[in-house]
């Protein structure tokens, strides 16, 4: 039998999977909460939630947390003695991740170090991690804002997870897709053996995924980065796009591919930390200059950025769309603005 | 029940008329987005916009939001349902926007829907009102059916806890909050340009998202809506993580009510509670 043969386990036995990985290391997977479901770190095995369709956080937060330090001191009169801090990461293990998400991993990683600017903080969690993905539910409808099939990514697509996890009835097919993944599959003795129907369920599966299910458009990653360089000074189209557009920032701290950060020192009682943490370009403070000019002072400058970022500006400088169509910011939307429509309302204008 | 379509159709006649005479330059509506179950707020400009128009049960986002985003003295007309004509009033009364630039399409409407949830949306996350308080052009039957329900019924719980308890509740509420800002940009009250949160000079609180910080910017914000909170709801349903805000806007505008019998936005004469100075006012807070 070959290493990279199916492994299959009972959908009510994934407690002892879950422990088995809580040995090993740390344990994210999806729980539910009040509104929809996210990942957390699991400390008690039952509260894995896998019927879910997608989080209502997208997972980057695992390796890019909002709030992050790097230095702690202690703001003195004389000296302000100062400590980094260690990262001390142990294995861990981000279970039931969709296809899209990622998908969203591997563009953030052209961010964070594939192009040689390397975050070691990105880095070291991505290093420590495997991830196991986990195919869309294809018995039930896509949720009406997904649009990941527009990006090229399949409902079922294993490309990108460690090891990659199909439902079947009451069970969990699962298929190790890296050497790294076959290899913890390997070690997981609670694991029983795929037999010849269940490869071939998995395969299909896959196959299947790859059927659209989402809203779909032709979408050329050269062509729309081109028309917004042309459309940028649109601003007809802006304005209207922003129309309703709020300038808050669920949008973007939703997104997975959405990277911004600020780095700041904050302290309270003369404790202090220089720390990151997440800003995004819909904020009014975002390009504000120390001058106090704002070079981005109306809506739908911000939008502009954010679009052109996504579908643009990362094309030209990266060969790739940083969006990966799972629909979160337009579930989140308090006013249903829907990046879907704004990208195919471009294509017109 | 209200009848969606006959409000539609009267807003797009409505619109059409005002663009077309140019007595207004832009008319703040809703228009279809993703599907009819989530509309979004729109700025027709042209009588060919106006036929964009929609209006349906899903409409809830409160159009008083944007009116600062124009010149002063551009011509405005806006949909209002209740909630949008109390912030409205609020807005003129703290000269925000002249009444005689604006020119208000009422719309009285009861079984309004959040398109997250598809919960009916009623007294227990909004002031409950089915009419708008002021309108020019009304664009359906005022609505006197049904008892009205007071919007502090949903406070009894709340009112039940004790000091800590209620601290322990917001602090544990608060600790959920992700900063993403969004219940002070939907929030039509919320007009500062800078908000006190995104100042730098002195910085109020940290913008990390830890304890401190967020109670910070949620007490402060609930401070500055003391009194002008007109309980339209939008910032509750705005909050990607569910963090009830309506409880603590409701609240203080009871205790407003009790004390100053004023509830916000609700008559364009009255002066806003916290500019006011009467004799007679309660001195509750001193004692
Ligand atoms: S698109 Fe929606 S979520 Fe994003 S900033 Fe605008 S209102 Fe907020
Ligand atoms: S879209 Fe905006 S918040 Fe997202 S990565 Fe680009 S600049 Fe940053
Ligand atoms: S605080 Fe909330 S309920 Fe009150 S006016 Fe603002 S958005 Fe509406
Ligand atoms: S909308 Fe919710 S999560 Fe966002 S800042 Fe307000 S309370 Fe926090």
């Amino acid at each position: 039998m070959s290493d990279s043969a199916l492994k299959k386990i009972a959908i009510d036995k994934i407690n002892d999977l879950a422990a088995a990985l809580m040995q090993k290391g740390t344990l994210i997977a999806p729980v539910r909460e009040e509104k929809g479901s996210n990942f957390r770190e699991i400390k008690n095995p039952q509260d894995i939630y896998l019927d879910y369709d997608n989080t209502l956080l997208s997972p980057k937060n695992i390796f890019f947390p909002q709030m992050e330090d790097f230095v702690n001191y202690q703001l003195g009169k004389d000296a302000t003695p100062a400590k980094p801090v260690e990262l001390n990461l142990k294995p861990a293990f981000l279970f039931g991740v969709r296809p899209c998400d990622v998908r969203s991993f591997a563009i953030m990683d052209t961010h964070f170090y594939a192009v040689g600017i390397i975050d070691p903080y990105w880095k070291a969690r991505r290093d420590a991690t495997t991830i196991i993905g986990y195919a869309f539910d294809l018995s039930k409808p896509a949720d009406p804002a997904d649009f990941y099939n527009t990006l090229g990514i399949g409902a079922a697509d294993p490309e990108g997870s460690d090891i990659f996890m199909v439902k079947k009835d009451k069970e969990l097919l699962l298929k190790g897709i890296t050497p790294q993944g076959e290899a913890l599959l390997n070690g997981l003795t609670m694991l029983a053996a795929g037999n010849a129907a269940d490869e071939k369920y998995f395969t299909e599966y896959v196959k299947k995924g790859k059927e659209p299910r989402t809203r779909m458009m032709c979408l050329d990653d050269k062509t729309i980065a081109k028309k917004y360089e042309q459309i940028f000074e649109n601003t007809e189209y802006w304005t209207r796009m922003a129309d309703g557009c709020l300038s808050c920032g669920i949008c973007t701290f939703v997104c997975p591919t959405c990277y911004c950060f600020d780095i700041c020192d904050e302290d309270i009682f003369r404790q202090g930390a220089r720390r990151r943490i997440w800003d995004a370009c819909m904020f009014t403070d975002f390009t504000l200059e120390a001058s106090g000019h704002n070079p981005r002072t109306k809506v739908y400058q911000r939008l502009r950025q954010k679009v052109c970022h996504k579908y643009s500006f990362s094309v030209r400088k990266y060969d790739v769309i940083s969006c990966v169509g799972c629909g979160r910011c337009t579930r989140s939307c308090p006013v249903n603005i829907d990046i879907y429509s704004i990208v195919s309302e471009a294509m017109k204008a | 029940m209200t009848n969606f379509k006959h409000i539609e159709e009267n807003l797009k006649k409505e619109a059409k008329k005002l663009l077309e005479a140019g007595s207004v330059a832009v008319v703040l509506a809703y228009t279809e987005g993703m599907d009819e179950k989530h509309p979004q707020p729109f700025a027709a400009q042209s009588v060919a916009d106006a036929d964009k128009i929609i209006f349906n049960e899903y409409c809830n986002h409160n159009l008083a939001r944007y009116i600062i985003r124009y010149a002063p003295g551009t011509k405005i007309a806006l949909a209002v349902k209740a909630a949008d004509s109390r912030a409205v009033v609020v807005l003129i009364q703290e000269e925000k926007i002249k009444r005689e630039d604006l020119i208000l399409l009422g719309i009285p409407a009861d079984g309004m829907k959040n398109s997250k949830t598809d919960e009916i949306i009623d007294a227990k996350t909004t002031g409950g009102l089915a009419n708008p308080v002021i309108y020019d052009i009304l664009l359906g039957e005022e609505i006197h059916t049904g008892k009205p329900v007071s919007p502090y019924t949903v406070l009894e719980q709340y009112e039940k806890m004790d000091k800590d308890a209620r601290f322990a509740f917001w602090k544990e509420q608060f600790d959920k909050c992700i900063r993403c800002y969004a219940c002070r940009k939907a929030c039509p009250m919320c007009y500062c340009d800078p908000c006190f949160i995104d100042q730098s000079k002195p910085r109020w609180a940290v913008k990390s998202p830890q304890s401190h910080g967020n109670l910070m910017y949620h007490l402060t914000r609930f401070q500055h809506l003391a009194g002008r909170c007109i309980d339209c709801g939008e910032c509750t349903r705005a909050c990607p993580v569910d963090i009830p805000l309506y409880l603590f806007h409701k609240f203080v505008a009871k205790e407003c009510e009790e004390m100053f019998q004023q509830a916000a936005g609700m008559k364009i004469d009255d002066k806003p509670v916290m500019v006011d100075f009467r004799v007679e006012d309660s001195d509750k807070i001193l004692e």
